[in-house]
């Protein structure tokens, strides 16, 4: 099948993956770029975008990022604050090394673990990362190691796709619910045979080869073209306000309302 | 606290040949403490230039309808329009610098205050030489003399690059038809051959532009209330603009307040 998702331009990570003493650098691309559709918030008065401030929930004043530290809420309003370097001293290795402990069948792995996946890029040394996708490539396995991404540590697999190394992040099994523990499921009968038989005909009618590529995403497609309509009538013209000059008005604006202010006392 | 409730838009486009939007209206920021005093309780005509001064623009008497819910306005029908004409009254900062956002470089006002709107507050007598301004100021430094004379104080600023305005702060006493008269007396009085002296602006409703209101003339000139002395000395009007007006001390001393107009031959 076509992939078609156009490459990003920035690596999100670079590191190296370890297999016994032996370090590949790498670099690690996002390879899933989910579409999806967001819209802007406007002030419906003159469709200006609305901001969002970092405001005290005390005082109700705004909160400059430099004044911003961390809480882990223990109990409704009871909080555990870090420092920055505490939570800097105790990332895991892995946030710059996948190292990979054990090869595996990439076919043995349940694919409902399977979290997203990243492109390997060599890092400036491509003999060593050509070896390791050859090995892998031959032997049919993928390595099994951990990667740490946005202070996250995931199980990760690192295996041969299309001439690249992957690298496919994985759910731990106490991220995913077992269906068997929904109780709506633990009422089901089982149906009578002459309906079970009656079924599997009609599937066995309609199997077929699975086509991902006639599958779209209708109601993107939907929102382009209402897009498309809008910009060839209707559009929203939106004025950016001009960042600097707004500043040296505000400035004037402020000894003006002060004599203003003074004239009246 | 939000310094004003108007949003400023399209700050870089250009009003006048190399001065933005921006500028314009960090210039009525500047001269508003000086300037609103003149607005005061007037009922406003907006010269707006969207597109800056060389594409034209146009009067605009009515508020527009978007017009926010804090902008004052009175309402007056004219007979001229044959409709009710909703004013905007300029009383407050952000009046001004929501004028300014519209693009409305000049800002004329009434020569009566919209609480008694058939009786005027001001005679205007508008001074307009054909030549050089030389002319304006001998007209006007002669007004002066007459009007002391009959000892009324009377004020003058410049009208743009090349006018004189001279201005007599009067008593709500009079009709516009008197002022009219009165204005016509003097105008007979200062005659001088190429230049006009008008004083048919001395009527309901008709306006003037506004002390320290910008003028849609290249160079961005200002409307400015000057000292007589200043005056005597000489002085170019093309000196009195965006770049210049704003440090000035207002030098209109005494101006509100009214004066009755007793030895003129018109009143009866």
């Amino acid at each position: 099948m076509e992939l078609r998702a156009k490459p990003p331009k920035r690596a999100i990570w670079s590191g190296s993956i370890a297999v016994g003493l032996v370090n590949v650098p790498v670099k690690l691309y996002p390879m899933i770029r989910e579409k999806s559709f967001s819209f802007r918030m406007l002030h419906s008065r003159d469709n200006s975008p609305i901001k969002f401030k970092r405001v005290c929930s005390r005082c109700g004043e705004e909160v400059p990022l430099e004044q911003v530290v961390k809480g882990y809420e223990v109990r409704k309003g009871e909080f555990v604050v870090f420092e920055e370097e505490e939570l800097e001293a105790i990332k895991p290795a892995s946030s710059r090394r996948i190292a990979l402990e054990k090869f595996v069948d990439l076919a043995s792995v349940d694919p409902i673990y399977f979290h997203t996946s990243y492109i390997l890029t060599p890092d400036k040394s491509e003999e060593a990362y050509a070896l390791l996708l050859h090995v892998l490539q031959r032997t049919g396995k993928a390595g099994a190691g951990r990667l740490t991404l946005r202070s996250k540590e995931y199980p990760v697999l690192v295996h041969p796709y299309r001439g690249a190394l992957i690298a496919t992040t994985l759910h731990y099994p106490h991220e995913v619910v077992d269906p068997r523990d929904m109780e709506e499921l633990q009422r089901l009968k089982e149906p009578p045979e002459e309906e079970l038989e009656l079924a599997a005909t009609i599937v066995d009618a309609l199997s077929g080869e699975f086509d991902l590529s006639s599958y779209r995403d209708e109601y993107l497609e939907k929102l382009q073209e209402l897009i498309n309509r809008k910009l060839a009538g209707e559009v929203v013209v939106v004025e950016e306000a001009e960042k600097e000059e707004v500043k040296s008005l505000m400035e004037a604006l402020r000894k003006t309302v002060e004599e203003l202010k003074a004239k009246q006392e | 606290m939000e310094l004003t409730r108007v949003k400023f838009t399209n700050l870089s486009k250009e009003l006048f040949p190399g001065i933005t939007k921006a500028r314009v209206i960090e210039y009525y920021i500047k001269v508003a403490p000086k300037m609103l005093p003149y607005l005061k309780d007037r009922a406003v005509v907006m010269h707006r230039f969207p597109d800056g001064i060389e594409k034209g623009g146009f009067f605009e008497k009515d508020a527009p309808p978007h017009a926010p819910e804090w902008v004052r306005t009175f309402r007056r029908y004219s007979r001229h329009a044959k409709r009710e004409i909703r004013y905007v009254v300029c009383n407050n900062l952000d009046t001004l610098l929501w004028l300014a956002n519209l693009a409305s470089i000049e800002i004329n006002v009434t020569l009566s205050r919209v609480d008694d709107f058939e009786r005027p507050d001001l005679v205007l007598i508008d001074i307009d030489p054909q030549n050089g301004f030389g002319e304006a100021r001998e007209v006007a430094l002669e007004l002066k003399d007459v009007l002391s004379q009959l000892g009324l104080r009377c004020y003058v600023k410049t009208s743009g690059i090349r006018g004189l305005h001279v201005l007599i702060p009067i008593a709500r006493e009079y009709s516009f038809s008197d002022t009219r008269a009165f204005a016509h007396e003097l105008a007979r009085i200062a005659r001088r051959e190429k230049v006009k002296i008008d004083y048919a602006q001395n009527a309901v409703a008709k306006t003037m532009a506004a002390p320290y209101s910008l003028r849609p003339l290249e160079g961005a000139p200002v409307s400015t209330p000057l000292a007589w002395e200043e005056l005597e000395k000489g002085l170019s009007p093309a000196e009195f603009n965006i770049n210049t007006v704003a440090e000035r001390k207002d030098p209109w001393k005494g101006f509100f307040k009214p004066q009755r107009l007793i030895a003129h031959g018109a009143q009866g």
